[in-house]
This record gives C-alpha cells, structure tokens and sequence, in this order.
C-alpha cells in the first residue's frame, strides 16, 4: 500500500494542487429483490409474532443488507447497530407514544400541551436520530459522525418552518436549503469534516420548476376530462347529472391525477436536489462527489413502484426498494483521493438509540441520501 | 484452509491484502508470508450470514478480516449461527411468511385489538371518561356548534321527554345530560359524548317537531352509545389500534401504509357499523318497554334520509356504491330492521 503514496521527499506537490485520485467510478448495488424478499417477509412474520420485539432484529438485519450491498472502489458500508440498542431505544420510543397517543384521545386539551412541549424535544431528537445513524455507519472501517447543536436545529426544523408560514411559505425553499446545509456540514468521515457549499438560487429556481410542471399536470388532466365531457370548473350548475357513472369515476381520476402528480413533482425536485448537494459537497483531499439522478427515469420508478405495491398488495415492496437502491447507486459517482488511506476512526464513545427510534415511531423521515 | 480477503487494522482505513489460515483453534492472517494477527476462534463474536455478502471476522482488538469469496461461510461456525440467513432462504419459510403474516395481522388488527379496547374501557375510571369527555366537548363546541336558536318552550318540551325516559329507565341525571345546539356542519343530527352529554342539532329538533315520539327514538339511540360506551370504546380501538400498528411494525416500511393502512380503517368501520346495530336495538327495545311502536324509529331514519339526500341528490347512487366503507348501516337496514 506504500506505493500508492509518493513519499513528500521526492515528490513535493504544489499546495492546492489536488493529488492523483485512486479511484473515480460509480457506486455499485449489487443486493436482488428475491434475496431482499425472503429477508423481508421472514423479519415481517418473525416481527408479528414476537409481537413486535424481533422488529429490533428485522432492522438490522434489513439496514445491514442494504449498506452491506452498496460498495464503492469494492469496499462495501457497514451498518454497525444491534438489535439490543435498536430494541432499548424503541420500548423507550413506545412508551412515550404510548403517554402520547392516550393523552390526546383521552384528555384531547392536555394532549395539545404534550404536543407543544414535543417541539421544544424535537430539535434533540433529530439531532440525536442524525448522531446514532451516522455513527452506525461505516465504510473502510471508518465510522461517519455527526455533529450538530440543539440551538442551530431548533432554528433550521422549528423556528425557520414556522417563519416560513408567514411568508406564505415563499420562504420555504429557503429554509429546506438551511435544513439541508445544517445536515450536511455537520457530517464528518473519521475526523474529515463534509464540506457543502449549497446556493439558494437552486432551491427557489427547483421549486418554481415544480410550481409550473404541477400547474401543466393539472392542466392537462383538465383538458382529459373535458374530453370526457365533464367540466370540473362548472360542477355547480350540472346538479341533474343523469350520469351517475360519471360521478362514481371522479373520484377515481382524481386519485390518479393527484398520485401522478406528487410521483412527477418528488421525482423533478428530488433530482435536482440531490444533484445539487452531492456535487457541491465533498471531504476534502479524501473523495469528491457526482450525482446525475434525471428527473423522468426517476419519476417513472417511483410511478412503476408505487402500482407495484398497490397491485401486489405490498408483496413487491422488496423489489421496489432494491430498483430504487439500484437506480440511485447507478447515477453516483464517488472520485477516491489517497487521503482515504490515512484516515482514524474517532468515533468511540457509545450513543443510545431512543431519540432515532423516537424519530421513526413519530414517522419522521430525514433520510440523508 | 486457506481463505483470501482484505484485513483492516483497528480504526484505520489502511487495508492489506491477505490470506487467512485456520486451524482447529486459531485463525492467522498472513500478509506477504508476514504473521500480522492471530486470533483464537473462541474468542470471535460470531454473527449469522447474510444473502450476497462477505462473512467478515471482528476481532476481539477491533480489527477485521473480510474474505473476498461473498459466499464463503466459515467451517467452525454451526448452522444455528446462520440461523437468520437459512431461514430467510428457505422456500418453505418464506411460503410460510406470505401465507400466516396476513392471517396474523387480521388476528391482531380485528379480534386481539377490539378486546384490548372493552378490557380497557371497562377498566377506566369514571372521572378519566368525564375529562375525556368534556374536553372533547369543548373542542367540538368551538369547532362546530353556536348557540341553541329554538325556543325556550320548544327546549322545554324535549327536556320533559327526556327526563321522564330516564327516569323510566333508571338512568342517571348526573350523567345523561341533554344540550340544543345550532350547527351549520352536522345539518340535522343528533350524537352522544362518552361521558353522557347527548347534544340534539337545531335542525334535527324542527325536522322532527311534530314527530315527538321520532324524536324520542333518536334520543333513545343516543342513550344506548353512552350506556355501551362506545365513544371510549371506539377511542380505545383506535389508540390501541396505533400502538399496536407502531410497535408491530413500527419499521417495516411500505407494508404499514399499503396492506394495513386499509386494514386499519375497514376494521374501525366494521366496529362502529356494528355500534350503530347495537344502539338501533338499544333503541328498539327500550321504546318498546316504554309503550312506544319500534315505527317511530323507522320514522326517525325515514325522516333523516329525506332531509339529507334532498341536499345532495344526484350522490345518493354513489352513497348506495360507497355504503360498504360507511361507518353506518344503511338507511334502508335500519328500516326494515326496526319495521320487521
């Protein structure tokens, strides 16, 4: 392994001068929707009738295939949680929801108040949530970690979001750039800190994008029924419509209408984000980062997963998530600098699982790919 | 046995390529003909397989070996340490998943959860259902109800009727209380909160004015949720119904929103179909033991089926369609089963 690094007495490289990177390629995925079935439904019916408890296990086991199959230059993630850690945090996790879930059926009033004080614990558990993933993670045999502060989370998920209402959310895209930068920046790789450089001008130009292709969507599903002889603007004055088929389809378009526009608008602003934060994000002299996720392949995924799931009845759900594994995978691209040979794993103290096992049981989602 | 692979030393991400030899007690990992770590194997932490990926080796001092061969599995691990991965590749065990999971999930979600909830309500204090109730009733009153505009004596009358009902059937003032409101959102309608408050629309007071005894049915039907408890029966359904829901699968992803979602809401529905049957036969019974016809009832439903499909005519075909996901009988059921 020596050779890869040029002694600096013979070769002294200018300062600033990037060095040679070892490795420059896509992000493999190697995991297959049979295996990821059989782990799946196994976990699902080990989960029920362990009446949830293996539910610890079945997450490991899950998060472990996934990382386990995502490789880059060969060297695969590592998803270091057990199932004991994952199992304290979520009994933790459900007593809480439990005081919660009966406070707000039973004493609605009481449970608004238990509601407001959540606020005030959401920025720990989100922070802490971010802590314990990234910890858990590792690849090269160096964990990631995270490093923010309640008070800047309180700002970025609480304050700003609140703000935002106000401006009639023109301050939203705004704030998400925030969020995002505030996750991002406070990832580091062994002691290398993640540097994100991420530009408002993105965000706002994204979301006006998402504006107009919504607007077409709706424009275009308009003029479909009105070939269909419906006027959705009229619907007032067609009270005496004999047409009762008609009325009973309604519904059902809309459904398809509104399901097709949430797949084009996530796909549109999901690429272009994602683009963005991976380009203009890297660990310096360690490894760099390319994303290249097109909005219409990506839309007609999310499309094609979400009839599978339905007209499965959730059976293909394995399949869907390793399509989508394997697509973003193929769109990554990930340029390797000798400085990932040197890196020291500083991650050592121990993290408790309950705020990320609190984060998931309130379903709140802050995926960081 | 000679196994190649990639060693990590502790904490750093500088690996070597190297061979592993085993024997009977230690595993040696040698680097160029170098020895750089030996380790006995009852000292491993051993971890079962995984579908598609290496078998790595942790050591005891946190460095790592990782064989090249993904399907290799080490000779001194038993089968039951692969016990997860040979169940999760077993046809069988799999045919076994797809077919129990559904029928476990409609055994907890339809018999263990209603259960839970009427263990639950009648292990509730009574103060525990007056809170929950007069909270629920506060919260209703700002979002829905203005005050009364029938007239005093109009209120009077329908109290009158009220009170001796209770009386007859021995039910208790304190508790079973009657309040008028006016209420653009709920038109004609009439429903009882858990710890007894029956509260009767403006609208539902004038459809069934000259209809007394109607009205009485109505109230009569009210009387019966409260006496099963059915509000708190209901809230416990749905509460327990989240907790279970959370901490079964609380991480499978996609089944949650997909197969239970739907499951949830049909059996909730299921539930309070069945309520309504019950307080209907609350109702039938009791007007009967109090020397009323059970076609007072069938009058009440009549009347209230008049006056909410003349608002929304051109919908009663997809009522008719949708009645299966409604939360009541129809219409129609409850007539002819008060009438037979």
């Amino acid at each position: 392994m020596e050779s890869i690094h040029p002694t600096p007495s013979e070769t002294t490289p200018p300062i600033n001068e990037p060095a040679e990177p070892i490795f420059s390629g896509k992000v493999q995925f190697s995991g297959k929707g049979g295996e990821f079935f059989g782990i799946w439904i196994v976990n699902i019916l080990l989960s029920v009738i362990t009446l949830g408890i293996y539910s610890a296990w079945a997450k490991v086991r899950t998060h472990r295939y996934f990382y386990g199959h995502t490789r880059i230059d060969g060297h695969s993630f590592d998803y270091l949680a057990t199932p004991i850690q994952i199992l304290k945090g979520r009994i933790l996790a459900v007593v809480v929801f439990f005081i919660y879930t009966f406070s707000i059926s039973f004493m609605p009033i009481l449970g608004l108040f238990i509601a407001l004080g959540f606020i005030f614990l959401m920025p720990w558990i989100i922070n802490q949530g971010l802590r314990f993933n990234l910890r858990m993670t590792r690849h090269r045999n160096v964990r990631f970690a995270f490093k923010g502060s309640y008070g800047e989370a309180f700002v970025n998920f609480i304050l700003l979001p609140i703000a935002s209402i106000f401006t009639l959310y023109l301050l939203m895209p705004y704030v998400i750039k925030r969020i995002d930068s505030y996750i991002h920046s406070n990832i580091s790789y062994g002691d290398k800190p993640l540097t994100v450089n991420l530009k408002g001008e993105t965000y706002y130009l994204t979301a006006l994008i998402c504006f107009v292709v919504s607007s077409i969507t709706m424009v275009v599903f308009m003029g479909i029924l009105g070939l269909f002889g419906l006027n959705l603007v009229d619907i007032e004055n067609q009270q005496n419509l004999e047409n009762s088929a008609a009325m009973v389809m309604l519904p059902i378009f809309m459904m398809i209408a509104y399901v097709l526009m949430i797949a084009i608008v996530s796909a549109v602003w999901h690429a272009a984000i994602r683009n963005h934060i991976f380009d203009n994000s890297h660990f310096e002299g360690v490894a760099t980062f390319k994303s290249e996720l097109k909005p219409i392949p990506f839309a007609v995924l999310l499309l094609t997963n979400m009839l599978a799931i339905v007209f499965s009845l959730g059976l293909a759900y394995p399949w869907t998530k390793v399509r989508t594994s394997k697509m973003l995978a193929d769109v990554t691209n990930v340029t390797i600098y000798p400085g990932a040979l040197n890196l020291i794993d500083t991650a050592q103290e121990q993290q408790s699982s309950f705020a990320e096992e609190a984060a998931n049981v309130f379903d709140i989602d802050l995926s960081i790919t | 046995m000679h196994v190649k692979g990639h060693f990590f030393p502790i904490v750093s991400s500088n690996y070597q390529v190297c061979v592993a030899t085993i024997s009977d007690t230690h595993i040696e990992v040698i680097n160029d003909e170098h020895v750089i770590a030996r380790h006995a194997i009852s000292s491993l932490k051993l971890s079962s397989g995984m579908a598609g990926l290496a078998d790595e080796l942790n050591f005891e001092d946190g460095s790592r070996f990782i064989p090249q061969d993904v399907s290799y599995r080490w000779p001194f691990k038993e089968n039951n340490d692969h016990v997860m991965e040979r169940l999760e590749k077993s046809k069988w065990a799999i045919l076994a998943a797809v077919i129990f999971t559904p029928l476990f999930m409609w055994l907890v979600l339809y018999k263990a959860v209603p259960a839970i909830a009427v263990y639950s309500v009648d292990t509730l204090p009574r103060n525990v259902v007056e809170q929950m109730g007069e909270q629920s009733f506060t919260l209703i009153k700002k979002i829905a109800l203005d005050p009364s505009e029938l007239p005093a004596e109009q209120q009077t009358k329908v109290q009158a009727h009220f009170t001796s009902m209770l009386n007859a059937l021995s039910l208790d003032q304190s508790v079973y209380r009657l309040s008028f409101y006016k209420s653009d959102s709920f038109g004609a309608n009439a429903f009882a909160l858990p710890h007894g408050r029956i509260v009767v629309t403006d609208d539902l007071a004038n459809l069934l004015a000259d209809k007394p005894n109607a009205l009485k049915a109505v109230l009569l039907h009210e009387m019966g949720h409260v006496v099963h408890q059915h509000s708190v029966r209901i809230t416990a359904q749905s509460a327990a119904s989240t907790i279970v829901l959370a901490v079964v699968f609380g991480d499978l992803e996609g089944v949650a929103e997909v197969a239970l979602g739907t499951g949830a809401s049909f059996a909730q529905q299921g539930f309070s179909r069945d309520m309504e049957r019950e307080a209907d036969s609350f109702a039938l019974t009791q007007l009967e033991s109090l020397g009323y016809s059970s076609n007072d009832f069938a009058d009440a439903i009549e009347a209230l089926q008049e006056s909410h499909t003349s608002e929304n005519g051109h919908l009663e075909k997809v009522n008719d369609l949708l009645e299966y996901l409604s939360s009541h009988p129809s219409a129609q059921e409850r007539i002819d089963n008060a009438r037979k």
